[in-house]
């Protein structure tokens, strides 16, 4: 017994010194990939037990144990566990790489069910465009990038997706454009106002390929893009950047027209800091683009700020406004000189100077409860201002005030429902367009149901009434459903059918003018486009030795109403002249497949992505119902891109090839008719599938510091979007940015 | 199952024969008079000589106008009628001043080669055969 209490003494006694003993882990936090210091990392070492890295992403913990677990979690990063052993009174200094999560398929989006959702389990096709994308490869035009998306095309600002729009000279998207989940088309010309976008905020870009109309309404007949703007965290986070760059002499030489390079320079910054329970942020642009082609250059600044604060008496209750505003000078490009040495030059007769202001103002107050309900009330009130100084005439002001609210709320477990009103008053003073107003009115609610712990199903009914100058239009009703099935661990499978419609802007209804040579014609009496589209899909996470990745397929189809064309023609009252017309009955099959593999090899890390988009537009006759031979106008059948990107060391290296085949079918007056000169014999010679490559190369001065250099259309291609809109030819731009 | 409904419900045909439909691909029409500028322009070297004579409009939208051959189709709320021919450069495009079951009269503008600020009113009457 003496013994034994001597042993449990000695025993107690030596678990006491142990105990009293420090132990210290020092360590630093890093992405694996590309060495940047990762502040605000949660460094878990137990059951309440834990930090957070610090701007430096380094950690410290002091303990009495002689082994740790401690577990690293990051947004967008694989979590990481490590075991550590720690003999008394000393002190580790560890480094931890976390690995992205290369798996797009568990990003988290909003914009298709206007909830938070894994991308992998939605039940429509998605793609997402992360920020890094545009600052790699010196994207500063959001047109550009949404151009370069597989099965997308942005023909002179007429954003299409999987051929569902086709060229209406600017006039009423079928594509909506969001920012931050508001609308943001201009109330006059019903178009996307890509140039006061704010880029150089940037979370990511959301696109939803298909028909919208249930959560979105009209104009989202098409789809979505959804520019979502980035939120402050818990480090600040500053960024910066300045480029010059030169275009190079097109490949013809002959179109040379300019005496020195012509150049463009952009400048851009962005801040985002909490300050207790207020998150702040702030950025700007600036940018001169002389131009490569004559009479066709453009300034352009914008800001934008946002303001959120947390209330602390009520949980989960938050507010604020964001702004966001911007000012361009240019001249917009309408027709060529002639298809030769003035392909490049601007017709004097369309060449007129515009001056456009762009002001959003969205107030919002949001309360949620996470996993229970949601209540958000948002407004968007937007001015945008057209001054033409020398075509007066054509000035316009429109202003709108959108507003929405939307529940969300949990009913069980396995029933989710999402529900709202909106209105959207708009008013339009003008010579151009006349001076009208409108006001939009609509309800929905959306279902979604999880039956099965692997099996998700979605459906949704929307009402919306339009009304024009006082005067009611019908009730629309529109619905969607869809289905998502997690087959297994990686592989989810997808079916989904959503309505769609529009109705037409008030450009298309009023719009009449003259450019040129060209007459617009107005159309009071055209009706609104409608349209369906369904699709089914596969995504699949992929693993190859160390790289991992995601592949998704999708098989669709397109059937729209009444879509509204221009159509050159002698109209009975007016004369000859394009005007907006119900015209275009189509359908459209197709298929896409898009990839994305990332891993690391050594120092070498590197990621391949890429997507292939075949679409078979056809118009239909509406009195059989059956496919006419007659190819829908403005559509190619292919496209796709390929994009490499490889960090080694400090430098970083991106390559991206984009093709496109031929454009299947144009306006014929731009065949028949003397309106663009020389086209004729041009589009017998140059309408061709073509391909485009872009390299960037970026060099890591330090820890905050960039310098790259990008190369665009490397070959020199020469190819054209809409009839007489060729594309740049080479150019060179050089970039030194920061993040601090 | 939703979806499938979805599907078959929205892609089932429409039924397009309205009574103006039927009006106009019930008969064979003839030219009762063609008139520019008032003016008849049905003789030869007239500018609507080529219109002279019988026009078809089938149910499928294709159709046979004097001696052109192409499509037709009407405007959404069937106001117009829009002529689409191989050899003419531009289409036809007219409004219906009257469609019943004994006659149809289009009228509309066309480009004058001579005098561009002036085009050519045309009134063309048909009378079901």
């Amino acid at each position: 017994m003496r013994y034994l209490l001597i042993a449990i003494l000695i025993s107690l006694n030596t678990h006491l010194i142990g105990a009293d003993a420090i132990r210290i882990v020092k360590g630093v936090v890093i992405d694996k990939r590309t060495h940047d210091i990762l502040a605000g990392v949660y460094v878990i070492y137990g059951k309440n037990l834990g930090t957070v890295t610090d701007e430096n992403g380094n950690f410290l913990i002091k303990t009495e144990l002689d082994k740790l677990t401690i577990t690293f979690q990051f947004i967008g990063y694989e979590s990481l566990t490590k075991e550590i052993h720690i003999v008394s009174d000393s002190t580790i200094e560890i480094e931890i790489g976390m690995e992205t999560k290369i798996r797009e398929i568990d990003q988290v989006v909003v914009t298709a069910n206007r909830s938070e959702q894994k991308v992998a389990e939605l039940t429509v096709s998605m793609d997402i465009i992360k920020s890094a994308f545009l600052s790699d490869n010196h994207i500063t035009d959001a047109q550009e990038i949404i151009n370069k998306t597989p099965g997308i095309e942005v023909m002179d600002g007429q954003a299409s997706i999987r051929g569902g729009s086709g060229f209406s000279y600017g006039a009423g998207s079928r594509v909506l454009a969001l920012i931050d989940g508001l609308p943001m088309v201009s109330a006059d010309a019903g178009n996307i106002k890509w140039q006061f976008l704010p880029l150089e905020n940037l979370a990511q870009i959301e696109i939803i390929k298909g028909a919208s109309s249930v959560l979105y309404g009209s104009a989202a007949l098409n789809g979505i893009i959804n520019f979502r703007t980035a939120d402050a965290t818990n480090i600040p986070d500053t960024r910066f950047f300045i480029e010059t760059g030169i275009f190079d002499k097109p490949k013809n030489k002959d179109r040379v027209w300019w005496n020195t390079p012509r150049t463009f320079s952009n400048s851009s910054f962005s801040h985002l800091q909490k300050y207790g329970k207020n998150d702040i942020g702030i950025s700007g642009n600036l940018m001169i683009d002389e131009g490569y082609r004559r009479f066709n250059g453009e300034k352009l600044a914008r800001i934008s700020l946002k303001l959120k604060h947390f209330n602390s008496k009520v949980e989960g209750l938050t507010y604020g406004i964001n702004l966001n505003s911007g000012y361009t000078v240019k001249k917009d490009f309408v027709l060529w000189e002639n298809a030769d040495s003035g392909a490049l030059k601007q017709d004097v007769s369309t060449a007129s100077e515009f001056h456009g202001t762009f002001f959003t103002a969205d107030p919002f107050i949001s309360l949620r409860k996470t996993n229970h309900f949601r209540h958000d009330l948002r407004a968007r009130l937007q001015s945008s201002l057209n001054r033409l100084p020398d075509n007066e005439q054509n000035n316009s002001d429109a202003i709108s005030v959108y507003s929405e609210y939307q529940l969300w709320y949990k009913v069980f477990e396995f029933l989710d429902i999402t529900s709202g009103v909106s209105e959207n008053y708009s008013k339009v003073n003008s010579i151009f367009f006349g001076d009208h107003n409108s006001m939009n009115v609509a309800g929905f609610t959306q279902f979604e149901i999880r039956p099965l712990p692997r099996l998700k199903g979605v459906a949704g009914i929307r009402i919306e009434n339009n009304s024009l100058d006082g005067i009611n239009d019908k009730i629309i009703p529109v619905f969607r459903a869809g289905l998502n099935w997690q087959a297994a661990d990686y592989t989810f499978l997808r079916a989904s059918f959503g309505q769609g419609y529009r109705y037409p802007s008030i450009a298309e209804k009023f719009a009449a003018t003259t450019l040129g040579s060209i007459k617009i014609i107005a159309n009071p009496d055209i009706q609104s486009e409608s349209g369906w589209s369904s699709e089914i899909g596969i995504k699949q996470g992929l693993s190859f030795g160390k790289m991992t990745g995601q592949a998704d397929i999708s098989i669709f189809y397109m059937r729209n109403s009444n879509l509204i064309e221009y159509m050159f023609g002698s109209y009975p009252a007016e004369g000859l002249g394009f005007k907006a017309t119900n015209k275009e009955e189509s359908r459209i099959y197709g298929s896409e497949l898009e990839f994305l593999l990332s891993g690391s090899f050594g120092k070498i890390s590197t990621s391949i992505s890429g997507g292939y988009t075949f679409i078979y537009p056809v118009e239909v006759n509406p009195y059989t119902n059956e496919n006419t031979d007659i190819y829908l106008k403005y559509r190619r059948k292919q496209s796709g891109n390929i994009s490499l990107s490889t960090s080694w060391k400090k430098f970083n290296i991106g390559l991206n090839l984009y093709f496109k085949s031929k454009i299947l079918n144009i306006d014929e007056v731009f065949l028949t008719t003397p309106i663009l000169v020389g086209f004729n014999d041009y589009w017998a010679g140059h309408n061709t599938g073509y391909g485009l490559l872009d390299g960037s190369l970026c060099y890591r001065l330090n820890d905050k510091l960039n310098l790259s250099l990008a190369v665009k259309n490397i070959t020199n291609t020469e190819y054209m979007g809409r009839p007489g809109d060729i594309q740049p030819q080479r150019n060179f731009s050089l970039r030194f940015s920061g993040k601090f | 199952m939703i979806i499938s409904s979805c599907l078959l419900l929205f892609a089932c045909k429409k039924d397009n024969k309205t009574e103006r439909f039927k009006f106009l691909t019930g008969h064979v029409w003839t030219t009762e008079s063609l008139l520019a500028n008032g003016a008849d322009a049905s003789g030869p070297g007239g500018i609507l000589e080529q219109f002279k004579g019988d026009a078809k409009f089938n149910e499928d939208g294709t159709g046979y106008f004097g001696i052109f051959t192409g499509t037709w189709r009407f405007n959404i709320d069937e106001t117009e009628l829009v002529i689409v021919t191989d050899t003419q450069l531009l289409p036809i495009i007219t409004d219906i001043v009257e469609l019943n079951a004994l006659s149809l009269v289009v009228t509309t503008l066309y480009p004058n080669p001579i005098d561009q600020a002036h085009p050519i009113n045309i009134r063309m009457t048909f009378k079901a055969k």
